[in-house]
């Protein structure tokens, strides 16, 4: 008998006892379909958390200064005042492997437009932060180095910014005085949207030239983060090492003191985030195999309660000419049809189910194939395992006996 | 032709040892009509049994169209039910859910048959005793009689050499019953050999031959006198159901 007689049988098997079948599939679509749900919202993430981290900028290397010890007393990361705009100048003129450095100050400030306010994160800068953090402006401009050194009271706003001073993030406000801490500075560009990260919002801040920031701002002359771009990903490394060395010496560190600043690379970032995603990985593959290893448990159990009702019909085509092969595929592929039609179910469930928590539960997922062709070969696989035990069942089962069965 | 020798078969239940056949010494020519009747637990049903590879005798030896049945495996007996013995059950056992042509198709699915065959097979089997508007039927839609004839159309298709009917009509009404009975005296007449179990003296009495069977042996083995001939739909043999490809 061939191969496709016996899955039409099978098929006719499950159509005869539809809500039965269903029930069964359950299991396996639950399962699968968790699977993937789980496994797209784990790659989502990880794929929005690789987006952000690249959005950073490229080859971006990050200087922060250490920690603060007064008394003994330390204070947190980055809480030492110790980098200056010296620092800043080493490093552009000293690191052979950096293409640019964009030192930044920053400080909350209020910022009022006309009868509208809002708090926000005023970031000092110089303009090549507009390359090495990806930060363009969209309209308008950036400002200049020029402007830098003029303390120009210009600035370049977030969308959010002008949402919160205008009602609506598409005004253009370029040519706008607006006064950030009762300071006046004038608009010149508005910064590219660039979307929320987590906590943080890229839209939310505004951009001014360092020089006026340190004088009209803050007043001082410390600075908070160095952004430096390596010429290329391969100097990552170097260019690291010589900052490092060029910090040190700034600083005049001993030889046996420790670093009073950190440098921390995007893939540093990039790798941690990663190990997070692959062990949350590992955490929903162990919840995918209990799930369907229950599936398939539930299988064999209605593939048993089968055989024992279907007796008189194994009796009766064992009796007429089916051999025990015969009988043992027959189940085996009804069993196998199950799961894996449970498998496809919990697929089409699986992808359904996430990207309709992509569209309205603002949950990032994203669907790849692996995970769907894992699934699929798992259902066939826990097809053929429980299946086996209540085929073998039935292919035993003796022709008279089965015959009397009532 | 069937040769039974010193049939022996012994069921073992824990300790108890029951003899169910103790000596059957018989001999079945080709085209013969046999009845074979006794009391319950007289041995009949388990001569049945052996008699249709459905079982193994204890000792002795089987020979079935000179083929040595007693040390074949369970595989191998399932493929000379398939291919040399035709079933006919008191309770039809049919495959429910299942279209009478279906039904009919399932010995020739386990014989390697290709579907077009098949089908061409089942539907005139299945025409040859007058079932040829009732193709689709399922058995729950089918008279008992109507079953009974899916069964035998069943039997037929692999062209046995022998047709085993475990009580056939003990489900039928006696006009049912005449009507099968009718249909195996024309099929006995076409030359195919017929053994049938029952308990009932007036079916018996439609078979040529009668073995009786008592405490597992055979007690009386007459020739039928005054053999009673059904009354009946003559079987519709306009075309040949027995041809291997009726096309």
């Amino acid at each position: 008998m061939n191969f496709l007689e016996n899955i039409r049988i099978a098929l006719r098997g499950l159509r005869s006892n539809k809500l039965r079948s269903v029930l069964t599939m359950l299991g396996i679509i639950i399962g699968v379909g968790a699977v993937i749900i789980m496994v797209s919202i784990g790659q989502g993430a990880k794929a929005s958390v690789a987006g952000q981290i690249q959005g950073l900028g490229s080859n971006l290397l990050i200087v922060t200064p250490g920690q603060s010890n007064t008394a003994g007393v330390k204070g947190g990361m980055g809480s030492l005042n110790n980098m200056t705009m010296d620092d800043v100048n080493a490093i552009k003129s000293s690191a052979d492997a950096v293409a640019s450095v964009a030192p930044t100050t920053s400080k909350q400030a209020q910022v009022v437009y006309g009868s509208e306010n809002t708090s926000t994160q005023v970031v000092g800068t110089t303009p090549s932060y507009a390359d090495v953090r990806n930060q363009q402006a969209s309209i308008g401009r950036f400002f200049t180095d020029q402007e830098n050194q003029d303390n120009a009271q210009v600035a370049v706003i977030g969308t959010t910014v002008v949402q919160d001073l205008t009602g609506n993030p598409n005004t253009n406000m370029v040519g706008q005085t607006i006064n950030i801490n009762q300071v006046p500075f004038q608009v010149i560009g508005i910064l590219q949207s660039k979307g929320s990260s987590g906590a943080s919002n890229n839209d939310d801040q505004i951009v001014v030239p360092i020089s006026s920031a340190e004088t009209r701002l803050i007043g001082s002359d410390s600075i908070r983060t160095i952004y430096v771009e390596a010429k290329s990903s391969d100097l990552m490394d170097t260019a690291s090492g010589e900052i490092t060395q060029i910090l040190r010496q700034q600083h005049g560190l001993s030889f046996n003191a420790t670093n009073d600043f950190t440098v921390t690379s995007q893939t540093d970032i990039l790798s941690t985030a990663e190990g997070v995603s692959q062990s949350l990985t590992l955490l929903l593959s162990g919840v995918a195999a209990i799930s369907l290893l229950v599936g398939g448990i539930g299988i064999m159990n209605i593939m048993l309660v089968s055989v024992t009702e279907r007796t008189r019909e194994i009796g009766i085509r064992k009796a007429i000419g089916a051999k025990r092969k015969t009988i043992m595929l027959q189940f085996l592929i009804e069993a196998v049809i199950i799961s894996m039609l449970g498998g496809v179910l919990g697929i089409l469930f699986g992808s359904g189910g996430s990207s309709l928590l992509n569209k309205f539960a603002g949950i990032t997922t994203q669907i790849s194939t692996s995970p769907i062709i894992m699934a699929f070969a798992f259902s066939f696989a826990i097809g053929i395992i429980f299946g086996v035990f209540p085929a073998r069942k039935a292919a035993k089962l003796h022709p008279i006996d089965a015959l009397r069965y009532e | 032709m069937i040769i039974l020798k010193d049939i022996l078969k012994i069921y073992k239940t824990g300790d108890v040892e029951l003899r169910a056949l103790s000596g059957i010494n018989l001999k079945i020519e080709d085209g013969e009509f046999v009845a074979i009747m006794g009391p319950s637990g007289s041995g009949k049903s388990t001569m049945m049994n052996i008699l249709g590879c459905l079982d193994t005798v204890t000792s002795g030896e089987y020979l079935l169209d000179d083929l040595n049945i007693n040390h074949a495996r369970e595989d191998e007996l399932a493929e000379i039910r398939n291919q040399k013995i035709g079933f006919v059950f008191q309770s039809f056992n049919l495959l429910s859910r299942t279209t009478a042509l279906e039904n009919v198709e399932l010995p020739m699915l386990y014989n390697g048959i290709g579907a077009r065959e098949r089908r061409i097979r089942a539907t005139n089997a299945l025409t040859a005793v007058g079932l040829s508007s009732r193709l689709h039927h399922k058995p729950n839609e089918l008279s008992g009689g109507q079953q009974q004839r899916v069964a035998i159309a069943r039997s037929l298709v692999n062209n046995p050499v022998i047709l085993m009917a475990d009580e056939p009509t003990g489900n039928l009404d006696s006009k049912s019953s005449i009507e099968v009975m009718n249909i195996f005296q024309q099929l006995n007449t076409l030359g195919i050999t017929i053994v049938l179990v029952t308990h009932e003296p007036d079916i018996a009495q439609y078979s040529k031959r009668i073995i009786h069977f008592k405490d597992g042996s055979i007690d009386r083995d007459e020739i039928v006198k005054n053999r009673s001939i059904a009354e009946g739909e003559p079987l519709n043999l306009n075309i040949n159901w027995r041809s291997e490809v009726a096309s």
